[in-house]
């Protein structure tokens, strides 16, 4: 999904385009899986399953939770296309947070 | 901290404060793209010292250390970026240059001597382990600064 976002955001960018609504439906639903995610392995860290580095996952965990957040709204505050280069680079950072946090998580 | 100038309070908008000249602040158009990638590493980095240094600092003080200090470059120059005025103009100048000579040098000497550097820091390698991001990062940064420089004609 950030991927999809990165590239999208990408597109439009390169377009010199703003923004669109779609974008940040795609951005609201990515924040919504990231949550639930988050809310499990919270669950999960909890009772006891937890990575070998608990600390750093949790670091993970927050940044992610509040980068796409923070991304949109810096981006949007500026309607040209580096408002689309704001988003396409919170999206890629979010998916190497992803794949940093499977990482941890299976040690 | 008492400044001698302060900022204004919750004003989003540059244009509130009287500028020598309508150029556009640092921090919109492509400012905004690399404030955004400042404040991602600004966070990363800090994230990275913090961890390195609460759980195992005796494994590598002195990388540690480094990655302290890196991120305390890329915090200084995320504010400064924000903060947009003349000021903290020359500060994001000054912290980009630091953070140029920094990965240069932490590039330079991780390579050359692997054993002084048993753990990662974010520059070492040129930033090998973030795509060299740390690396070009400084170059457009100093590219940007230069471009907004303001023109005085004195």
């Amino acid at each position: 999904m950030s991927i999809v976002l990165a590239v999208w955001s990408l597109v439009g960018a390169l377009r010199a385009a703003r923004p669109s609504g779609g974008q940040l439906l795609l951005a609201a639903a990515l924040e919504l899986a990231i949550l639930v995610q988050a809310a499990v392995a919270v669950v999960l860290v909890l009772t006891g399953t937890r990575p070998i580095s608990v600390a750093t996952f949790v670091g993970y965990l927050l940044t992610i939770v509040v980068l796409l957040p923070a991304g949109v709204f810096w981006g949007l505050a500026d309607r040209s296309r580096w408002g689309n280069g704001v988003l396409a680079v919170t999206a890629v950072t979010t998916a190497v947070l992803v794949l940093r946090l499977e990482q941890i998580w299976n040690g | 901290m008492p400044a001698t100038t302060p900022p204004p309070a919750g004003g989003r908008r540059a244009a509130a404060r009287p500028a020598p000249s309508a150029r556009p602040a640092l921090r919109s158009g492509p400012g905004r793209l690399l404030v955004a990638v400042y404040a991602v590493f600004a966070v990363s980095a800090s994230a990275r010292a913090l961890v390195q240094i609460a759980t195992d600092f005796s494994a590598a003080p002195l990388a540690y250390l480094l990655s302290a200090l890196a991120a305390a470059v890329y915090v200084v120059a995320t504010v400064a970026l924000v903060r947009s005025s003349e000021r903290s103009r020359r500060v994001a100048l000054v912290s980009v240059t630091v953070e140029l000579v920094g990965v240069l040098a932490i590039g330079v000497l991780s390579v050359g001597d692997p054993v002084a550097f048993p753990d990662e820091t974010v520059w070492s390698g040129f930033g090998a382990g973030y795509g060299y991001v740390p690396l070009v990062l400084p170059v457009l940064g100093l590219w940007w600064l230069r471009s907004q420089r303001p023109r005085r004609s004195a």
